[in-house]
């Protein structure tokens, strides 16, 4: 008698070729679909922003908390933004307590690159005297559930936590050379570009599936992660090494980056909008 | 800070509540796929969430292991973005690693940790918005997560803070009150048994006034207990369902 449990177990690999043969996977869905994906905006008071974002079973929180600094030198009307990706034991029994590992900082320097290639916020528009103060916004993402797809999951929850974000307006004292902090006027922060992420992983170097769960990334014998905003521009191409892509897989996955581009999108305004005005 | 009243004459806090009251508590189990138990609380606007992986085998070095009883791992981390100021070490630091002790004293009181020799538990407890009563959150929400995890325990762990002032004890302390720098009572009650797993104390208080203190919070994680139990068995009966039982 087939016993799916016991086939899992042992072979894994063999379960999800029967499944690919069919052109789905063992959640249900097909090679193109993506997992439920849920957003809650505005949920910590203590952070200046946050988001938690549910892809599937993954799930990540952002914090951002804005704080004085000076403006570095060689660039005075700049501040900064400092992303920082935490993946904690707690999140899956893979990762121990510690110092971050190999993952949470290849995860770090990605959502890193994303900010600084996508200009999703102008760092002048961080700065508040030049040369003497700016904004430095701390972006502290911490995964509470770990299934696979951590990157799509981290830059969207950047996302929509920078869109909560509220800055108080500073003035600088003349007289005094302090800065004076109102904190009843406070405003959004310009967000100029949507960067949306859309991982891919290869599976027996021919077949593409977007969304990896955890057991499918695990079996993958490549990854590829996509990042674009809303003009079809790419700010990013993340491929880690593993199996090669030809030129059309790859533009295959362009377009289908695309496509859920444009369904984040219209589920970060529904949140958006549906949030009481302020 | 000058004219902050923790009590007022007519006996009202400075977020309305009465000197023996608790915050609005909301508590929901098994919230996470990855983790053999999992349970997030909100404790007025006190966010914690615990998650329990084991029993299983020790990790690291074999020769920490017991022969009789289990390990108990408790590790205990603040979000940089829970507090007000951020936290520049969300873990490591040391009032991370007290807390944790703190959390792995408690629960060695409480788990039955005979029943798995050799093996270990990890007892994750993470902060995501302090507004006071941390501890008594984290607990909570272990308490809740051990249960979901299936680990058998003598009782419920169920904690609040206490706090003295004009003469009145206050039960669970928010950080406005915790942060004028009157005495501070954590403790941590087995409900059934009346059995105390852990106090703390900080700052001076006259031995005269312990007693009143120390009924606060008792009466306060007894009807701790109370919400707990009721979200016990809500889950329990939804998961029935949903087994079709």
């Amino acid at each position: 008698m087939y016993k799916p449990r016991i086939h899992v177990t042992v072979e894994p690999l063999e379960y999800y070729r029967r499944f690919l043969k069919e052109n789905c996977r063992p959640d249900g869905r097909e090679l193109g679909e993506f997992r439920t994906t849920t957003v809650n905006i505005g949920s910590i008071s203590t952070a200046d922003g946050s988001a938690l974002v549910k892809l599937g079973n993954t799930t990540v929180i952002c914090g951002v908390k804005a704080e004085f600094a000076v403006p570095p030198k060689d660039a005075p009307d700049k501040g900064y933004v400092v992303p920082n990706v935490d993946l904690p034991p707690l999140c899956s029994s893979r990762f121990r307590s510690g110092p971050p590992g190999e993952e949470a900082q290849v995860a770090s320097q990605f959502i890193a690159d994303v900010i600084e290639n996508s200009q999703i916020i102008q760092k002048e528009d961080l700065c508040i005297s030049s040369g003497k103060l700016a904004w430095v916004l701390y972006c502290d993402l911490i995964c509470l559930d770990y299934d696979g797809n951590i990157l799509d999951a981290c830059t969207f929850a950047l996302l929509a936590a920078l869109k909560n974000v509220q800055l108080p307006e500073v003035c600088i004292n003349e007289e005094t050379a302090l800065a004076e902090v109102n904190l009843k006027k406070k405003s959004y922060l310009n967000i100029r570009t949507h960067p949306v992420a859309t991982s891919f992983a290869v599976f027996d170097d021919t077949l593409l599936m977007v969304d990896p769960t955890g057991e499918e990334e695990h079996l993958a014998t490549g990854a590829l992660t996509v990042v674009m905003d809303e003009e079809g521009r790419l700010c990013c191409l993340h491929k880690p090494g593993g199996s090669g892509l030809t030129g059309a897989k790859l533009q295959d996955c362009m377009s289908r980056a695309v496509t859920r581009h444009k369904e984040v999108k219209k589920l970060m305004d529904e949140v958006i909008k549906s949030m009481k005005p302020k | 800070m000058a004219g902050l009243e923790l009590l007022s004459d007519q006996g009202y806090r400075v977020d309305g509540r009465r000197a023996g009251e608790l915050r609005k508590i909301q508590a929901r189990m098994g919230v996470f796929a990855q983790a053999d138990g999992s349970a997030y609380i909100e404790q007025g606007n006190t966010k914690a969430l615990a998650v329990v992986y084991g029993p299983h085998e020790i990790r690291g070095s074999r020769s920490r292991a017991l022969p009789d009883r289990a390990l108990v791992n408790c590790q205990y981390s603040s979000a940089t973005f829970s507090t007000g100021e951020r936290k520049r070490r969300p873990h490591g630091d040391r009032k991370s690693c007290e807390m944790g002790l703190q959390l792995r004293q408690t629960f060695e009181a409480a788990i039955l940790t005979q029943l798995h020799p050799r093996s270990q538990i990890d007892i994750y407890v993470q902060v995501l918005q302090a507004d006071g009563g941390t501890y008594a959150a984290c607990v909570n929400a272990a308490t809740l997560a051990v249960l979901d995890a299936g680990i058998p325990m003598r009782d419920f762990v169920c904690a609040c803070s206490a706090g003295f002032v004009d003469g009145t004890a206050l039960a669970d302390l928010s950080h406005v009150e915790e942060a004028a720098g009157g005495p501070q009572l954590a403790l941590a009650l087995l409900p059934a048994s009346g059995q105390i797993a852990l106090l703390e104390m900080d700052a001076r208080l006259h031995e005269d006034h312990l007693e009143c203190v120390l009924e606060a919070a008792a009466q306060a994680a007894r009807d701790v207990h109370t919400l707990l139990d009721r979200v016990v068995r809500q889950h329990v009966h939804e998961a029935s369902i949903l087994l079709g039982d």
